[in-house]
């Protein structure tokens, strides 16, 4: 069933359930515009990729979602419930969105099967023994069920990263977020981190990916959504998007990097 | 020579066959050729060796002109050495001391043994490190103006050192290796073992109905030597008794215990044993025991409910409803003792959803809850029970016992205090920032001596009725206010190196504040912070010395405007402060060396 992801037209998703709905968000930083009304709805199972020249903004909408960042105009939902100050809703979001960032930011004095527990035992409830579990078949799953007891600095980047991805997985979110996870590893270990992304991807997780890997938007994505100036620009499927993109914009930026 | 060679093959080897698997191997020079590598290797560092040698040579030898004048009164430090320890402390009761420093050395022995303290050392490192004490033995001896005879006598110590030294330094392709802790031990032993060979002489008072100073040659009194050398065994010992320990016990019940002892060991060393106290038994039955024993039951229970993860909302009801019950406490007549368990049950209760978890972590909780109330409990006991010393003056024990009392309870005290006012510096909430900025800033803009001079002289005189504080508190109270702002500047210096990713990282995976402080920011920046926190120590237990400004007996004090004043010993001011620059040193560089210590340990994770 899943597998369809990996090759020919698109998914139909149009009857799955709406998992993230962003309408008309707007953020400022003084006075800089760096999201201009940004809307777009994410389906449940549904793989995005955003793309987009530096500062496009596509880094701090996929914070917005999980609230690293603040909002100041319009309305996101994320799994029907609305982000708002309520510091409860907040929690109850970041809880079922898991987040990988470009730098990893695992906790250095922690080994890496602390790493991956800690949410769940002190956040999720879970008890030690399940959490410690479930910690080795993340890391079974990631590939890296051997550097459990090390701590992060032995390891090396692609091995971060996976570390942070089994982290994040750790909490079952349903939505799993990742900003450029691969713009800080040496290129011979992206392709273990994209193979990791792509399983995931296939096992039906919801994702959110901002990167540069053409190739891996090409493969996996349901749809790619291209950013600029902190607007979305042009958005379709891989075949649409990188075969005969309609704006000129897009095909400026297409013509820079393919 | 034959190692440098061996160390040319080896690159040869590399440089046909790939073998990357074994690092080169730097040689070990012998020592000319480390002095030519180091010291002349060419004529400017040659200048610049021979130039800073004969400052250091004049400087030892003027030094060591001072120390061996046939002028100087040592005899005044050495007949004073009790005073300069524990001042008027009664020699009858001398036993307590003795008992406090066995406590701990006990506590020590025990530590190092479940902390597994002590490294392996080679053999010819060993070698390498007595090579450069024989050396400057040897150096001392020729500088001081000694007689012949003792000249060759530290000449033939000093040969010594250089013959072991250099027979285990050849011994660079054997492996063994031997345990610093023996090496400590060994130079322990050896020191305790001198007091009964060798003729440091016999010197004290002799309070009698004329009092008179002994001075009598020989191995120093037996008061002296024996205490000493069953103070080094209890150390041994306890070293012994928990290596057996460890192996049988589970290892995190074991330390946590000696860490509840080390932190009960203070109030009970100084309240309970060095004091003679009148314990009320009845009153400590009647009273303290039941107080601890509810809310011990009591606070356990509604702890173990609250961490539960299923408690939900009610919990925060309950836990409102016990801080309300707590600042109720306050405006009606009740011992001080049930109103500060009800605040600190209430702030437990308060923090309890951040900790919840499985059946191991509310048990952790609960466990801390009643370890911080034992420790509360156990010291108002303590400090509430009479003394029966009688000594004259303020307080019952000076000198150098002042000294490291007023420091460890400063350090104890400021310590929760600094890291509370850090996080508080450093909180999204105006009001704790605004508080906390305005305490340190107040507290950094006034010069130490001002805050003791107001605590020793002031404080007492405002006490509502029926409280009283002795001077000596007072100043503990000020000293760790004083201690703790700048105590938190350094934490916050530490907070602050702790990234913004690991911040993100930590919400991301919905985190609250309190276990994002707890499990992520606080370890990082306590780690960073060792160094400084480390200094900052050091800093308090070397400025304890203000103590002598406003007029308390510390080991300073005695030496400058004690001992000096003296009938048999006018004038023997230099001698004893160089006395007490030589104790203060010692501790100074055994902290300097723990703090060494603790960074190589928990820099683990770094690399």
């Amino acid at each position: 069933m899943t597998d369809a992801t990996t090759s020919g037209p698109a998914r139909d998703l149009s009857g799955a359930r709406d998992m993230i709905v962003c309408q008309d968000v707007s953020k400022w930083y003084g006075d800089f515009q760096a999201l201009d009304k940004v809307s777009s709805t994410i389906k449940e199972q549904e793989v995005v990729v955003v793309l987009g020249p530096s500062g496009s903004g596509k880094s701090t909408w996929i914070r917005c979602i999980n609230r690293l960042e603040q909002h100041q105009e319009g309305r996101i939902v994320v799994d029907d419930v609305e982000l708002t100050n309520d510091l409860r809703n907040i929690e109850k979001v970041r809880s079922e969105v898991g987040m990988v960032f470009q730098q990893f930011n695992l906790f250095p004095h922690l080994t890496v099967r602390d790493n991956v527990t800690l949410a769940p035992i002190w956040v999720r409830k879970k008890p030690r023994a399940e959490a410690e579990e479930l910690a080795n078949a993340l890391l079974e799953r990631v590939g890296i069920p051997e550097q459990a007891d090390k701590y992060p600095g032995q390891l090396s980047g692609g091995q971060q990263q996976r570390v942070a991805i089994a982290r994040a997985l750790a909490m079952e979110p349903r939505i799993m977020l990742f900003d450029e996870p691969t713009s800080a590893l040496d290129p011979e270990m992206i392709k273990e981190v994209l193979d990791v992304m792509k399983g995931l991807a296939r096992s039906g997780m919801t994702m959110m990916v901002v990167t540069h890997e053409m190739g891996f938007a090409k493969e996996v994505a349901d749809r790619v959504i291209f950013m600029e100036g902190g607007q979305i620009v042009e958005q379709g499927t891989p075949e649409h998007f990188f075969e005969n993109p309609t704006e000129d914009r897009t095909k400026l930026f297409l013509s820079q990097i393919l | 020579m034959g190692f440098a060679g061996s160390g040319v093959e080896i690159a040869s080897v590399a440089g046909d066959v790939p073998v990357p698997a074994t690092p080169p191997i730097t040689p070990k020079l012998p020592p000319r050729e480390w002095l030519k590598e180091n010291l002349f290797s060419n004529k400017f560092n040659t200048a610049l060796t021979i130039a800073s040698a004969a400052v250091l040579l004049a400087i030892a030898r003027g030094l060591l002109a001072f120390i061996f004048h046939p002028e100087r009164q040592w005899h005044a430090t050495a007949t004073n050495l009790r005073l300069s320890m524990t001042q008027a402390y009664p020699a009858d009761q001398y036993t307590r001391v003795w008992v406090s420093v066995a406590v701990i050395m006990t506590l020590v022995g025990l530590s190092m043994a479940v902390w597994r303290a002590g490294q392996a050392v080679a053999l010819d490192a060993l070698g390498r490190k007595l090579l450069s004490y024989g050396a400057i033995l040897a150096l001392l001896v020729l500088l001081a103006p000694f007689s012949s005879r003792a000249t060759l006598i530290g000449l033939a110590a000093a040969a010594a050192f250089l013959a072991v030294g250099e027979v285990l330094r050849r011994r660079d392709d054997d492996d063994r290796t031997i345990s610093s802790l023996t090496l400590l031990v060994a130079s322990l032993g050896a020191l305790v073992g001198s007091l009964w060979v060798i003729p440091y002489g016999h010197h004290s008072f002799i309070i009698d109905r004329t009092p008179r100073v002994l001075a009598e040659p020989g191995t120093v009194a037996m008061t002296t030597k024996l205490p000493w050398t069953v103070m080094l065994l209890v150390g041994i010992a306890a070293y012994f008794i928990g290596r057996a320990l460890r192996d049988r016990l589970p290892v995190n019940a074991f330390r946590t215990t000696i860490l509840l002892v080390w932190f009960l060991a203070p109030t009970t060393l100084l309240y309970l044993v060095l004091r003679d106290p009148s314990f009320d038994m009845g009153h400590v039955i009647s009273t303290d025991v039941p107080i601890w024993a509810v809310f011990t039951v009591a606070g356990t229970g509604l702890l173990l409910w609250l961490t539960r993860p299923t408690t939900g909302e009610i919990g925060r009801i309950v836990a409102a409803l016990v801080l309300v019950a707590a600042l109720a406490s306050f405006l009606t007549p009740m011992r001080m003792i049930i109103r500060l368990l009800l605040l600190l049950l209430g702030l437990f209760s308060l923090a309890a959803p951040t900790f919840a978890g499985d059946v191991s972590a509310r048990r952790r909780y609960s466990g801390g809850w009643v370890g911080v109330i034992s420790v509360l409990c156990w010291t108002v006991t303590a400090i509430n029970t009479p003394s029966t010393i009688e000594v004259p003056g303020d307080f019952f024990i000076g000198g150098l016992s002042l000294t490291l009392m007023v420091a460890i309870f400063t350090i104890v005290v400021s310590f929760p205090l600094g890291l509370l006012l850090a996080l508080a510096r450093t909180s999204k909430m105006p009001i704790f920032r605004l508080l906390a900025t305005w305490f340190i800033e107040f507290v950094r803009g006034i010069p130490l001596i001002t805050i003791l001079i107001f605590f020793s002289v002031m404080v007492p005189l405002f006490l509502p009725n029926g409280m009283h504080l002795s001077e000596v508190s007072a100043v503990v109270v000020g000293y760790a206010l004083f201690s703790s702002a700048y105590l938190a500047e350094n934490v916050r210096g530490g907070l602050q190196s702790v990234t913004r990713g690991q911040h993100e990282a930590a919400e991301a995976v919905g985190m609250t504040t309190g276990q994002k402080t707890v499990f992520i920011v606080l370890p990082q920046a306590l780690r960073v912070s060792i160094p400084p926190l480390v200094g900052h120590c050091i800093g308090v237990f070397k400025e304890t010395s203000l103590l002598a400004i406003i007029g308390l007996f510390d080991v300073l004090y005695i030496a400058r405007n004690v001992v000096p004043n003296q009938t048999e010993f006018l004038g023997s001011t230099r001698e004893n402060l160089l006395f007490v620059v030589v104790i203060y040193w010692v501790f100074a560089y055994q902290m300097s060396k723990a703090s060494q210590r603790l960074e190589r340990r928990s820099g683990l994770g770094e690399r």
